[in-house]
């Protein structure tokens, strides 16, 4: 294996390929002091290693990787290594702009598997995925392709890259869930929920945060909670909204979006439909009170 | 006035669902929905819950019942009567609205507070006027933790609620508790029906600041007329106090009487046995709930029942298919029993959250005693379920050193298993009929709606009515075994204490 670096508007073998900001492989053969500060990412990374042992800082988080494990690194987490320095060792690289909401049109992927791909890298807290040798496969084939460029290259680039991404989404649901305690897997999915509330959240986002398909899903959340996924949601968006009315002197409209109703309209037909009040008059008797 | 399409609602507000269940007035089963909300663990020790969840998931969970079930069958709701989980605490300020969350009956914050007042005149004397053992769970310790711990929302409490009470003062504007779940408050003096002063003086509260006492039977009040219109409910619907999930899951299970005694094992499990008397347990090991002025629910309760034989089988069980536990506990069970009675002198402590009855200690935890090189994958399965019985049995022994037991029933989801059935019949070396657990605790809600309405002259009455179905009849030789096992069982609970207390101060560091 010999190193390499593509590089955006430098090297030519990206052109085509204008999401693709750097691709390299790299070997240290002697220990390199100072070479790799902890730093801000601008940019999504995900790092191979083929060899040695390296000691990072990811997301303030300090990780050893090993050969065969894949790190991700989201932009805006810190990444580099805590002495700063690159230790003895081969590693892979590829730095990609994965959108603000989907992938790019070099993605094969549908727009909702695309967001789930992308919602499962942003609310990832375990940047490591250990043990993947497949995805140095995907490394190597991925070089080939973009330096021997035959015919069809620019096809195989992304459909590798799309390979890459789905195997490196599939790892981290494994390694988060065991896929044996659904009330665990569906007390996680419960605290993303809450968090992201004001988010539109899709059932298919949500099944793939906990690792299963659509239908399987459904059925799943159907028998624990009793409620379709989307009415399990309306229930945590009402009880959260119920808390604001009666706490704050919130705007209604700014409620509504902020428990994730498309506009007070939609907001207070819900409301009433469930509670019986209109969420101004629930406020006026839960705040008038003796 | 067409009684034949007149129905009862009971609502059961479970610790992790609400289940909501439908009676005609012969008792006949009409249908049932649920709904369930999480349990926050965000620190250790901590469980709480959202109230304005559990509220919304209610509303949610009965609307649904009541469109797709009760009013296409062309059914008017007559009575709506509630049942609840014990043990729960929400501060609510001057206006009724929750201060932060409702902490639930397994949350274990105030284990200080609670080993402070234990073993002093005044433990006792609180736990013989108020029959709830001295226990983070009970509402006493909790509201004394919150005194110490959380100063802040102690003082902008106006008023200490259930969750129950808040259910009912949001549906209809007034907060009531009743005498049944008041009882498991460790505040509430079971001998004299008052709140006990003793209890809130430990506790810095007043009377005024805990909900009216009403009895079980309690219909007076009634649903707001917002919700009256949004859920097609009349005026004359009546709202039933009703009692606690334990209680009715006694009620219904038609233990009433002497020589019987019934088993419950969901997630947790208890032992219990009614009667016109409280039991007096010098330990302080036994709980003793209050029905009616007529009847107490005595018994004890195991921290450790499915809830370990799940952790067992997510650990060590096969998946065929993702997150299929039952299919894979089924599997278990299967497995387990392969191997002969007594898992050939393997022993398992279940002890992994701690116990509460009989052992009451907080630091005990598990343990697979007598292993040898013999011993298969499959007997260690057996140990963890024998283990979980066994427990459950050294409840029912400390209730038979003050009354007789003949016959057992069981209920709850773990005893559908006739596996459990079994081995529960063969341990006790007594027949067991099984029932339904939430089953139970509906029937219990639906007799005591009924019997408030005139349908039956009195709760004994109402549990004639009461089938007891399939018998499992013990084995003799099976019982032997077991209770040779069990004395090494009950000596290790103890002798264990002080390395249960190390090894506890060790993992919590």
């Amino acid at each position: 294996m010999n190193p390499y670096l593509l590089q955006k508007g430098v090297s030519k073998e990206l052109d085509l390929f204008p999401h693709i900001i750097e691709f390299g492989l790299k070997k240290v053969q002697t220990i390199r002091l100072s070479s790799l500060p902890v730093e801000t990412s601008q940019s999504f990374r995900l790092y191979y290693i083929w060899d040695g042992r390296y000691d990072w800082t990811i997301d303030d988080h300090s990780h050893i990787l090993y050969p065969s494990d894949l790190a991700l690194v989201l932009p805006g987490q810190s990444f580099g290594s805590p002495r700063s320095a690159l230790d003895i060792g081969t590693f892979s690289w590829l730095s990609i702009d994965i959108g603000d909401a989907v992938f790019g049109p070099w993605s094969g992927l549908s727009p909702t598997d695309s967001r789930s791909i992308r919602k499962i890298f942003v609310l990832n807290t375990q940047p490591v995925a250990a043990n993947l040798k497949e995805a140095g496969k995907l490394f190597q084939q991925l070089a080939q392709e973009l330096h021997l460029q035959e015919i069809g290259f620019q096809t195989r680039v992304h459909q590798l890259t799309d390979a890459l991404l789905i195997l490196i989404a599939r790892q981290l649901i494994q390694q988060s869930h065991s896929q044996r305690d659904f009330s665990g897997s569906f007390m996680k999915l419960e605290q993303e929920l809450r968090k992201n509330l004001s988010h539109q959240w899709a059932v298919e986002e949500m099944a793939a945060l906990v690792g299963l398909g659509t239908t399987a899903f459904t059925e799943k959340v159907k028998s624990y909670t009793g409620f379709s996924p989307l009415n399990y949601l309306i229930n945590i968006r009402i009880s959260e909204a119920i808390k604001l009315l009666k706490q704050t002197d919130h705007h209604l409209t700014d409620i509504a979006l902020e428990t994730g109703f498309y506009s007070s309209q939609h907001f207070s037909t819900t409301f009433k439909k469930l509670t019986g009040y209109t969420p101004s008059q629930f406020r006026k008797d839960n705040t008038d009170q003796p | 006035m067409n009684r034949q399409h007149d129905c009862i609602l009971t609502i059961d507000l479970g610790t992790g669902a609400v289940r909501i269940f439908a009676f005609d007035l012969q008792g006949v089963f009409i249908g049932s929905m649920k709904g369930s909300y999480p349990t926050f663990h965000r620190e250790p020790d901590q469980s709480e819950q959202d109230p304005e969840q559990i509220f919304i998931t209610v509303l949610y969970v009965l609307k649904n019942l009541l469109n797709e079930l009760i009013q296409p069958a062309g059914y008017q709701v007559t009575a709506i009567c509630f049942s609840a989980a014990m043990h729960s605490v929400l501060p609510v300020d001057k206006k009724g609205n929750p201060i932060g969350n409702a902490i639930t009956w397994s949350d274990n914050r105030g284990k200080k507070e609670s080993n402070l007042l234990k073993n002093t005149p005044l433990g006792a004397t609180i736990y013989d006027a108020t029959g709830t053992p001295i226990h983070p769970m009970s509402p006493l310790v909790k509201i004394t933790w919150m005194k110490n711990k959380d100063k802040d929302r102690f003082d902008k409490t106006a008023r200490f609620l259930s969750i129950k009470s808040y259910i009912i003062q949001q549906l209809t504007g007034e907060s009531i508790i009743d005498y049944s779940l008041a009882s498991a408050t460790g505040l509430f003096n079971i001998h004299t029906f008052e709140w006990e002063q003793a209890a809130l003086d430990h506790a810095g509260i007043s009377a005024q600041q805990l909900p009216q006492l009403v009895p079980i039977f309690y219909s007076s009040l009634r649903l707001r007329s917002e919700f009256q219109s949004s859920l097609g409910l009349s005026d004359r619907t009546k709202i039933i106090a009703g009692a606690s999930d334990g209680c009715l899951a006694t009620l219904g299970a038609g233990v009433w009487g002497e020589g019987k005694a019934t088993i419950t094992i969901e997630q947790s499990g208890a032992v219990r046995v009614v009667g016109k008397e409280v039991l007096i347990d010098e330990k302080q090991r036994l709980f003793n709930y209050v029905l009616t002025k007529d009847y107490y629910v005595s018994g004890g309760p195991t921290n450790n029942g499915g809830v370990i034989f799940e952790w067992f089988t997510r650990e060590f069980g096969s998946f065929r298919k993702a997150f299929d536990l039952e299919d894979s506990m089924e599997g278990l069970i299967q497995e387990a029993s392969k191997i002969p009675a007594g898992s050939d002198g393997l022993i398992f402590l279940p002890y992994l959250l701690g116990e509460r009855a009989p052992i009451w200690n907080a630091n005990a935890r598990g343990c697979y005693f007598g292993l040898n090189m013999q011993h298969r994958q499959q007997h260690l399965i057996r140990a963890t379920i024998e283990g979980i019985l066994y427990e459950i049995y050294s409840i029912g022994k400390t209730l038979e050193e003050h009354r007789a037991i003949h016959t057992l029933s069981i209920n709850g989801s773990f005893t559908a298993y006739p596996f459990w059935a079994q081995l529960i019949a063969d341990i006790f070396n007594k027949p067991v009929h099984v029932k339904n657990n939430s089953d139970s605790i509906g029937l219990g809600a639906f007799l005591v709606a009924a019997t408030e309405m005139g349908i039956y002259k009195s709760l004994e009455d109402a549990t004639r009515e009461i089938d007891v179905p399939g018998m499992y009849r013990p084995d003799r030789n099976n019982h032997e075994v077991y209770m040779r096992l069990f004395k090494i069982f009950e000596r290790l609970s103890s002798k264990l204490a002080e390395d249960f207390e190390e090894i506890a101060n060790w993992q919590s560091q």
